[in-house]
């Protein structure tokens, strides 16, 4: 049992190593790559540390849902309210303590290696800090400000690492796409988190989301905006805090931005997709789901916002693994399988199923970073076979301008383009790659829920059995949810299997693939540990009466429910088995995968030979080109605001305000015009006249002025003579 | 009690002055390093202030009270005096200066006028936001406006003539009709002192305090308000009130640009929360929505603009009228709550959606403080786009966005600095312009004007667009080939100097913004009631 | 009336009054300037005898006439030598004495 204070203390701790770390690398040891690796991961490992503990003491302490463990200080009063920020644990924290600070970890130390010959590696080790430390303090917040200050940091850290390659244009472009889409989310949740305290005075979670009454409060407002249409404040706030989620979690239609993400650098993808960015959505969803259950109480309940969070779910997940299907690089198909798994969470929210949804986040998170991580070790291999062949050493092109290349990843910028993310050109990496072979099958099976012995089996499960329970009780959401989930997840099996054959099986179709090698330790020990967990992380949450694994892991058994139903304020009822969805998830992933196997596995494509996909035609381009997604923002919403913009100061303030000002400034100056023209005939003449009177009166006198001394003298005499006739005669007389 | 530390304050500056026009034109280094020394002795003071302030709470509205007769014949005094709406932004004025001044280390063309009109300049808007008496306000207020023609006029860039012109015709003509407001003001009540003024028996164009010359009392004071209204609006300045703005910052010295963005445009939204609330407040709540409107405009068409520009000086220029669009707004909504106190809500009205009453009031309170703090973060973080557009103008010469490009890996620490200011511009949370723009946007969205809260969102949105895209025009990219040759230098340490200052004080306010919202929370509060 | 030794007062005035025209036309006439300097003291000589014969002739018993003349003396005297100093000093510097030469003073 470890004491409260403790506890305490340490949350207020685990954000900062990280966060420290970034700002020692950024203004201190920049100039050594060995002091930044200690830094970096000095600081990551102190938070792991610390996290663990708190992990420790939070599953031990009573009423964690209730009662979260934290303290806070006074930030900002303004007006009669205060805010309070501080940290706090709860289970769902403890969840994310439990797996944030690990897979962190792991990258960066995947990183130390994978990135050791960038020449701006401290720098990337430093964003990295700064991103682990957003995330962290992110799930410690106990408030939802201090939520969102994280939030945005990552925003930024996320920007700042996408386009780590900034002198490439496709990286850049695609940072600022991935910043600008997700503040579309941000504004949304900015609103969301405006309007709750406007109606609460308070942002804590506990004041909040655990107090009845202050739900129901919400729940009996009328919205501020459509109000009138008998929507309450607590869907409408539900509501915009969802957007927030739609941007971080790329959930569509705000999806675009996280498989472009992919220009950066490979460790990077994989936080976003698992550790960090796209959690952070989900996870404030969780958070906020009592809100969005207490919407549908009271006289103005209703199921809207539940209904659209469920539908936006099931649409992503289809959407994406349709998209995955036709992609050839190998990251891309990950990133869309990332979209379609979060699709699934978000549709498990929409129904309700909040701890199916927090589960399968959880072993989401790390087979996801397997995969991310081994498609690294896969791309690191294959360009080691491409330098090798083409004879310049790997670390040997550290150009001290980093522009044209960047250690030699994820470049597509060099001509001749041979891509090594391409899967076109692999093949046949199981026989030179072997560790990260198996891991990535491992990786790939937990994603397509091979029974029993993988994670995401149980996770995927659950949701479908979420599904389909509520099904069966007539719920339309439901029915529509579970075919769809269905439907994408037998998708999900079949590109799994179509990736797994294309890159590990059959021959090399290009000679860099025929040379690749496998990975120092450094690459290879994080999939191992991630594999463990893809693998046995499904085993905390296993229903309590599944055949012959429940009665194996007794009270053990959906661990993970009892701890995270505590957050709730009516406990989730713990579903009867049923054996159809269970058939189905068995079915399921066997078809999909067996599909897969029959296309690719069967006979691996060789070099040169077409994709059997390709076959589809007109909804291969449809796929291949992501659903025109991208063309149609552009056409719709890019392309007319920039429109706006480029034109805007031409056409108003160049051309109405300041015309008007001019007009204006022009009557002016012909009153002005008037009045110096009378200056200048009336006045200026009547006293140019004047002067110039004086002026020749002046000249002509000028003349008695000889110098002659006797001619003084004679006008003396003239003018005594004239006076003393003045005198004499008239003055006298 | 009567001390001096206000009006040492407000004259440092202006012995400064003389100290530089008296030392050799010659002695550059003297005068431009003297100079910066001598503008930390007020901001030394200024610091004192705040800090005697904190720890000695405020018996009355006004500390540190300095009051004495000026011009008896019309009851004009020279009375100084600071509460939390100034407070914060006098110790923004004397922390400015030096950096400017370190800023401008650069200019070459006649030092010792340059660096003695900042000095004027200085003492002339400390003087306007210490000033409590309308007469001495407006000597100040027009006295900052004379320093700042002479350095866009003489210092500015190509189209100076022009574009100082603008300024100062623009901002001449609507100081000339809040003179006259300032008359019937006198005219009516009898002093300018303004705290009588705010008093129940001083509050012009009521009770006794009245005027009926030529036209009546009602009239009078309409023109008073909007004579006052429309000088504070375009200092601001509010859309479409603005073109004067980028024109200006765009021929501005850099220095110039950091002061007249910095703390200039300050002097506006000082005036309205100062001056037009308490002193009009009926027809500010009136034409609160008209402001709020404008603002909102302000907002969204500034950040557009911003977004079209190819000139990089002139999209900061614009992220002006952007970023003090939100001051706007937050004045809008402090306006609309004036004198709301007396319709209570009646009982069990938060059943119905709006907010009225308490929860209005409370909204403008929050808005208002945010008002505040914007104008504070903003004077930050636009003075920090000015000096590092300035950087880079000086050793690429040309400002042209099209132009520039790849320079982060020329000019690694100029890079990091500038996108810590921009992601200071757009309001990262962690930096103060969050703290500024969430309080604003909680008071909008709490008033009568939620939805135009929700329009602002969009500018909001366009700000991120137009920052990112000036980050990737200058810092990414390919190096260009003019750099290949000639790569620039990186940035130097008397820039860092003058650079870094800010970028702490905005990690400080973002962190604990509640060293300066503590009194301006007291002033907003005795303000709105 | 009596005049002094018979000879009336008016007598002495036309002296007076033809002493002083000669100096005057000296003065204004002559082109030397030492003559134009003795043009001068015979016009004072002229205002002398005045000053002299009005005293004694209408004021005899108070000296102010007397004390008149004295000062004219002085006065005289002083000029002549502050003059003819003058005058060297202008030789000196433009070997002429001649007055209409002399129109520095013009500028």
């Amino acid at each position: 049992m470890i004491p409260t204070q403790v506890i305490q203390t340490l949350l207020w701790l685990i954000p900062l190593p990280p966060i420290l770390a970034f700002g020692i690398i950024a203004l201190g040891v920049n100039r050594s790559r060995m002091l930044t690796t200690l830094t970096s991961m000095t600081g990551i490992l102190i938070s792991l540390a610390a996290s663990w503990v708190v992990v420790l003491g939070a599953i031990g302490a009573p009423e964690l849902g209730r009662k979260p463990i934290g303290s806070s200080i006074e930030w900002l009063a303004t007006g009669a309210t205060t805010l309070r920020i501080g940290a706090a644990v709860d289970a769902l924290g403890a969840t994310f303590l439990f797996m944030v600070p690990l897979a962190c970890a792991v990258i960066f130390l995947y990183s130390t290696s994978y990135m050791a010959s960038d020449p701006r590696y401290t720098r990337f080790m430093g964003y990295l800090s700064l991103f682990a430390g957003s995330m962290l303090g992110l799930v410690v917040a106990d408030n939802l400000l201090s939520l969102f200050v994280f939030w945005e940091l990552m925003g930024f850290c996320s920007y700042s690492l996408i386009g780590f390659f900034y002198a490439k244009p496709s990286a850049y472009k695609a940072s600022v796409k991935a910043f600008m889409t997700t503040r579309i989310g941000d504004m949304l949740l900015l609103l969301g988190i405006v309007y709750l305290y406007a109606e609460t005075g308070t942002l804590n979670f506990a004041d909040i989301l655990v107090n009845k009454g202050m739900l129901e409060f919400l729940a009996d407002r009328p919205a501020i905006l459509l109000g009138g249409m008998g929507i309450s404040a607590a869907s409408m706030i539900a509501l915009l805090i969802f957007g927030g989620t739609v941007g971080k979690s790329a959930q569509f239609p705000l999806h675009v931005w996280l498989p472009d993400a992919m220009e950066g650098p490979t460790p990077v993808s994989a936080m976003i997709h698992a550790a960090t960015m796209v959690s952070a959505g989900i996870f404030l969803l969780l958070r906020f789901f009592p809100l969005f259950e207490e919407a549908t109480h009271g006289p103005m309940g209703s199921r809207t916002a539940l209904e659209i969070v469920g539908m936006i779910g099931a649409i992503t997940a289809l959407m994406g693994a349709l998209i995955a299907v036709a992609q050839y690089d190998i990251k891309r198909v990950l990133a869309y399988s990332t979209i379609s798994q979060l699709g699934f969470m978000v549709a498990a929210v929409g129904m309700g199923a909040y701890v199916a949804a927090a589960f399968h986040l959880l072993t989401h998170a790390f087979f996801k970073a397997l995969l991310f991580l081994g498609s690294g070790s896969v791309i690191h291999g294959v360009e080691h076979g491409h330098h090798h062949l083409h004879g310049d050493d790997h670390g040997g092109h550290a150009d001290p301008a980093g522009q044209d290349d960047h250690g030699g990843h994820d470049d597509h910028s060099k001509p001749p383009a041979f891509d090594p993310q391409d899967m076109r050109n692999m093949g046949g990496l199981a026989q030179r790659m072997p560790l990260t072979t198996l891991t990535f099958v491992l990786g790939g099976m937990a994603l397509s829920g091979f029974p029993f012995i993988t994670a995401g089996f149980w996770s995927k499960d659950e949701i479908l059995a979420d599904a389909f329970a509520g099904m069966a009780s007539g719920k339309w959401l439901h029915s529509v949810i579970f075919i769809v989930l269905c439907v994408a997840a037998t998708l999900t099996a079949f590109y799994t299997m179509r990736q797994i054959a294309l890159t590990f099986l059959g021959e090399a179709r290009s000679e860099a693939a025929a040379h690749a090698v496998e990975n120092p330790w450094q690459m290879t020990l994080p999939l191992v540990i991630l594999a463990f967990f893809a693998a046995f992380l499904g085993f905390i949450n296993i229903p309590r009466d599944f055949p012959v694994f429940g009665p194996l892991l007794g009270a053990n058994a959906a661990w993970l429910k009892d701890f995270l139903g505590q957050m709730l304020l009516e406990k989730e009822a713990a579903l009867p088995f049923n054996i159809i969805p269970v058939l189905a998830s068995v079915g399921i992933a066997f078809t999909g995968l067996g599909l897969g196997a029959l296309v690719y596995a069967a006979k691996p494509l060789k070099a040169g030979q077409t994709d059997p996909v390709e076959k589809l035609g007109p909804v291969y381009a449809f796929l291949r080109n992501r659903m025109y997604f991208d063309e149609l923002y552009r056409a719709v919403f890019i392309n007319p605001l920039q429109w706006i913009a480029d034109h805007y100061t031409a056409i108003v303030d160049r051309g109405i305000i300041d015309s008007l000002l001019e007009i204006g400034y022009t009557i002016g100056g012909g009153v002005a015009e008037g009045f110096r023209l009378f200056d200048k005939y009336v006045v200026t003449g009547a006293s140019d006249l004047t002067g110039s009177i004086f002026k020749r009166a002046g000249e002509w006198v000028r003349e008695l002025q000889t110098g002659q001394v006797q001619n003084y003298l004679l006008t003396g005499i003239a003018l005594a003579a004239v006076l003393v006739a003045f005198y004499l005669f008239i003055f006298q007389g | 009690m009567q001390n001096f530390i206000l009006s040492a304050i407000t004259f440092l500056p202006l012995v400064g002055m003389l100290l530089v026009l008296v030392t050799p034109g010659k002695h550059k280094g003297l005068i431009r390093w003297g100079s910066v020394a001598f503008s930390l002795l007020p901001f030394g003071l200024s610091i004192v202030l705040l800090v005697s302030a904190h720890f000695f709470p405020p018996q009355g509205i006004f500390l540190f009270e300095e009051k004495y007769a000026w011009f008896p014949q019309v009851n004009a005094t020279y009375h100084m005096g600071v509460d939390g709406l100034s407070m914060p932004l006098v110790v923004l004025t004397t922390f400015l200066t030096p950096l400017a001044l370190l800023i401008s280390m650069s200019v070459e063309k006649d030092v010792k006028a340059y660096y003695a009109l900042f000095m004027l300049l200085e003492t002339a808007v400390i003087g306007a936001f210490v000033s409590l008496d309308l007469l001495l306000f407006f000597v100040f207020y027009e006295l900052s406006l004379v320093p700042m023609y002479f350095l866009i006029s003489l210092w500015g860039g190509a189209n100076k003539r022009y574009a100082s012109l603008k300024f100062i015709l623009y901002t001449m003509f609507a100081s000339l009709g809040m003179l006259l407001a300032i008359q019937v003001i006198g005219l009516a009540s009898g002093s300018f002192d303004l705290p009588y003024l705010f008093s129940e028996a001083g509050r012009p164009f009521v009770g006794k305090n009245t005027v009926n010359m030529l036209v009546g009392n009602g009239m009078w004071q309409a023109i008073a308000f909007g004579a006052f209204s429309l000088a504070f609006a375009l200092k601001i300045p509010i859309w479409p009130l603005h073109t004067w703005l980028p024109d200006a910052h765009t021929e501005a010295p850099t220095g110039g640009s950091m002061m007249l963005a910095g703390i200039l445009l300050k002097l506006g939204g000082y005036g309205f929360l100062r001056m037009v609330l308490p002193l009009f407040p009926d027809a500010a709540r009136e034409f609160a929505p008209v402001l709020a409107v404008l603002a909102m405009l302000s907002i969204v068409l500034g950040a557009f603009a911003a977004w079209g520009q190819t000139d990089f000086k002139k999209l900061v220029a614009y992220s002006s009228v952007n970023h003090m669009g939100f001051v706007a707004l937050g004045i809008a909504v402090a306006a609309s709550a004036m004198g709301a106190a007396a319709a209570m809500p009646a009982e069990g009205a938060h059943k119905a959606a709006g907010y009225v009453g308490e929860a209005l009031i409370e909204s403008a309170r929050i808005a208002g403080n945010g008002a505040v703090l914007q104008m504070i973060t903003h004077g930050l973080s636009s003075a920090a786009m000015f000096a590092v557009v300035g950087i880079v103008y000086e050793r690429a010469h040309t400002r042209d966005l099209n132009k520039l490009g790849g320079l982060w890996t020329i000019m690694p620490k100029y890079g990091a600095i500038m996108i810590f200011c921009a992601m200071g511009s757009v309001g990262l949370p962690g930096l103060s312009g969050f703290v500024s723009e969430f309080l604003v946007t909680r008071g909008a969205w709490g008033s009568s004007f939620t939805l135009l809260t929700v329009i602002s969102m969009l500018g909001l949105l366009v700000t991120g667009i137009y920052i990112l895209k000036a980050i990737q025009k200058v810092l990414h990219g390919p190096v260009g080939h003019e750099w290949e040759h000639h790569p620039p230098k990186d940035i130097n340490w008397i820039e860092i100097l003058g650079v870094a200052p800010l970028m702490v004080a905005m990690l400080l306010l973002g962190l604990l913004p509640s060293i300066v919202l503590n009194p301006i929370n007291f002033s907003i509060a005795a303000l709105i009631r | 009336m009596n005049g002094i030794n018979g000879i009336p007062l008016w007598a002495f005035l036309i002296i007076a009054a033809a002493l002083f025209c000669i100096g005057l036309y000296g003065a204004l006439a002559r082109k030397n300037a030492i003559a134009v300097l003795m043009g001068v003291e015979l016009m004072l000589n002229g205002v002398n005898l005045n000053l002299i014969a009005f005293w004694r002739f209408i004021a005899p018993d108070s000296s102010a006439g007397l004390v008149f003349a004295a000062f004219v003396f002085i006065v005289a005297a002083a000029e002549a030598a502050v003059g003819l100093a003058l005058i060297i000093s202008v030789y000196r510097n433009l070997n002429s004495v001649d007055p209409e030469k002399l129109d520095q003073m013009k500028l």
